[in-house]
């Protein structure tokens, strides 16, 4: 059955999609602003895996598929980018006086930079990791399902990485004080939380997700010094799906939005998919919705159109 | 006329940002000209040059007219100029696919010419603007930048995938000249003579050895062929689009209509409040935007004789976002400057790409070929640009100081560009 390959292509790509999404909301809640640098954040974090990786080599052991050393690559390129990231908004966002739209222009001008000098080490080339290429897991194969370890792996470590995040939110002083800001920076700041450490607290979590996500989806394509900005507007869907400042709500979604592009295919098929399709009228098993999987991120910007056409706040966000 | 009764005092009344942007003009064109009697500039390049920088001014103009008059954040510029593009050479290019359904039909060749390419194409852009504005033009600032992105990226994803109507990613080839099957313009180039410009009859004099292969050499012979008087009529005819589109909008940007759109941009609920629909306003200048960028996109198709789903990449966008805020949001001669400094950058750094540096370093020498670093170098360029102005100059190079009332109603000209001309009214309001 086709659906739970689906089902499991759009659990990896929504893990990417959220790691992207969570930092996008929260610079979107605390900094105020459109950040169009968030997806080259996510290729900072890809490039700077490829270099570490190629540089620490594969130090012996594996987990799923995965060399000890990648996992080395993988904090660097949260590292890098997080560190990028703070570097950019000392240098740059913090010193200027312009409105959010200002800030807006402003970071695409940064993602242009961060492309331009990836562009300039890299060439605008497609590559890859040098992992081993692996084949589908043996014993999913009979439900359809044809996924790699290293697709395991990245959900298992998305995972990881956002209940880590639930934690520091929930139970840590900092989560707490992140919240607070998110809610009312205003109130906030005279309740006498040292905003000015949250916010760059929030920059170094969010752009380390970010990085991460781009590791990830290096993993899981390739690496090009377009791949973050390509999904850049993915991750806006997903965050303007899930209502802008809530984190909780960039998770489900990211999740959801992973989860439409990938089902796609499921248009094209839909007869086939229903249960019991002879009893339904009008409905046979022929019966398919014309629209290609070529066009799956059509779909999905329409879908966040229509969201801020009735929803502007999204699921999560507050009513208005 | 004064310019040409008094220049010193015409310069010395323009604002420092005037004079600066007045001298790096008078400079470039110096440059170019010094380039074209040496030979280093083909006549006809530079022809293309200059009816590029003007595509990019109109467009400039178009997005100008929606983010510097109202204040709408349209990030979908590069959708409405692919629909230009496209629309006429849909019906008038040899390999399109629906002039060939067209044509299956029976519908006579000489009415699928570029005249109606250029109709169609208004029309469809005037469709898509409403598709796009009618639902984005409520949404909040910020919202409207990415919805409208999003929509641009549907757009270009259908050019791209709908191979039957628009040969997909291959794009259009075969494209005519615009002035195909017009009387005399259509064998205009063809039909005029060899013209060869001479200044030192019979050789040249070397005013400096060849360096990165290109050597100044004065007096040359400039031979103006067919292509030369092709290059001549499409600058001409960028002219004239650039001319009505210049004109029409300099005098709604003056006129009532224009003064309630930068209410709108100022502060919407005050436009509301005082009675005016300003989702309308906000729709008509929207729409009125997206032609003129249709119009370029209508230019460039016969300009560049191709077109690609790649010219509705996103990074169309962005260019005309940077020469609009370069000139300065909300001014019209700011967006044709603007618009031909883009040009200088994407042009200027295609020749980093034939660059190759060769250091003779006794025994070894060291090549240095700068092949691939132009495309890097130019989003580097565009990218700095873009941070440095919204840093330290986010009002532009030519902020509309002047440009917002008639200016036979000023009483003397303000003084510099802190002091604007209602201020210098008393009438400070921002």
């Amino acid at each position: 059955m086709p659906l739970l390959e689906y089902l499991a292509n759009g659990l990896i790509f929504s893990s990417i999609i959220v790691l992207g999404s969570i930092g996008l909301s929260l610079v979107y809640s605390i900094a105020d602003f459109a950040n169009f640098a968030h997806g080259d954040t996510m290729t900072i974090g890809a490039y700077t895996a490829l270099i570490t990786f190629g540089a620490v080599g594969s130090l012996g052991g594996a987990v799923l598929g995965l060399p000890f050393g990648f996992f080395v690559a993988l904090l660097a390129g949260i590292a890098v980018a997080a560190l990028v990231a703070v570097v950019t908004e000392r240098v740059v966002y913090k010193p200027m006086d312009v409105s959010s739209i200002g800030m807006l222009i402003t970071s695409i001008g940064i993602a242009f930079i961060y492309r331009a000098i990836l562009q300039l080490r890299f060439g605008a080339d497609f590559t890859r990791y040098d992992v081993q290429t692996l084949r589908p897991i043996e014993w999913l194969i009979p439900y359809g399902i044809r996924i790699t370890e290293h697709d395991v792996a990245i959900v298992l470590s998305a995972a990881v990485l956002v209940t880590g995040l639930h934690v520091l939110l929930q139970y840590t002083d900092l989560g707490r004080k992140m919240r607070a800001m998110a809610d009312n920076p205003e109130l906030a700041r005279v309740s006498g939380i040292r905003t000015a450490r949250v916010k760059l607290w929030t920059w170094v979590i969010g752009a380390g997700l970010a990085g991460a996500g781009g590791v990830f989806l290096g993993l899981y394509n390739q690496l090009s010094p377009r791949m973050g900005f390509s999904l850049l507007l993915l991750i806006f869907a997903a965050v303007i799906l899930g209502g802008i400042g809530s984190v909780y709500g960039a998770m489900l979604g990211g999740f959801l939005i992973g989860m439409i592009h990938e089902l796609m295919p499921v248009l094209g098929e839909i007869g086939t998919l229903i249960p019991f399709v002879e009893y339904i009228p009008f409905i046979t098993e022929d019966f398919a919705i014309p629209i290609g999987i070529q066009y799956a991120e059509a779909v999905v910007f329409v879908i966040m159109v229509a969201v801020l056409l009735v929803r502007p706040n999204g699921i999560m966000g507050e009513a208005t | 006329m004064s310019w040409l009764a008094n220049p010193t005092d015409e310069f010395a009344d323009m604002t420092r940002a005037e004079q600066g942007v007045t001298l790096f003009i008078v400079g470039f064109a110096l440059f170019l000209v010094f380039g074209l009697l040496t030979g280093a500039l083909n006549p006809s390049y530079f022809l293309f040059l200059i009816g590029l920088g003007s595509m990019y001014a109109l467009l400039s103009l178009g997005l100008n007219s929606q983010w510097g008059f109202t204040g709408l954040i349209n990030f979908s510029v590069a959708a409405f100029f692919g629909v230009g593009a496209y629309g006429t050479v849909l019906i008038s290019a040899s390999s399109s696919p629906i002039r060939q359904s067209l044509l299956d039909i029976g519908v006579p060749s000489v009415v699928l010419n570029p005249v109606v390419g250029l109709v169609i194409a208004i029309v469809v852009a005037t469709v898509i603007a409403l598709a796009i504005g009618i639902p984005t033009l409520r949404l909040r600032a910020d919202y409207l930048a990415i919805a409208s992105l999003g929509l641009a990226e549907v757009v270009r994803l259908i050019v791209l995938n709908q191979q039957n109507w628009t040969n997909g990613s291959a794009g259009v080839r075969g494209i005519p000249s615009f002035f195909a099957g017009w009387p005399v313009l259509a064998t205009f180039p063809q039909s005029m003579p060899e013209t060869v410009i001479d200044f030192v009859p019979g050789g040249s004099i070397t005013i400096a050895e060849p360096v990165f292969g290109i050597g100044f050499t004065f007096g040359q012979e400039i031979v103006l062929g067919t292509p030369f008087w092709r290059a001549l009529l499409n600058v001409a005819l960028v002219f004239v689009f650039l001319g009505i589109s210049y004109t029409a909008l300099r005098r709604v940007h003056r006129s009532p209509w224009g003064r309630v759109l930068r209410t709108i941009r100022a502060d919407e609920d005050l436009a509301r409040a005082l009675g005016k629909n300003t989702y309308s306003f906000k729709m008509q200048s929207f729409v009125l935007g997206s032609l003129v960028m249709a119009l370029a996109g209508v230019f460039y198709a016969h300009l560049n004789l191709y077109v690609s789903p790649g010219d509705l990449d996103p990074i169309t966008t962005f260019y005309v976002w940077v020469a609009v805020i370069l000139g300065g949001s909300g001014s019209n001669r700011g967006a044709l400057f603007g618009g031909f400094v883009v040009v200088a950058i994407r042009e200027g750094t295609r020749f980093l790409n034939q660059v190759t540096l060769s250091f003779d370093l006794g025994a070894t020498e060291v090549v240095l070929s700068l092949t691939g670093f132009g495309g890097p170098m130019r989003l580097l360029l565009i990218g700095v640009i873009i941070v440095i102005l919204m840093r330290f100059r986010p009002e532009g190079l030519l902020p509309p100081q002047r440009e917002l009332i008639w200016p036979g109603t000023v009483d003397e000209v303000p003084e510099g560009p802190d002091v604007g001309v209602r201020e210098a009214r008393g009438g400070a309001d921002e």
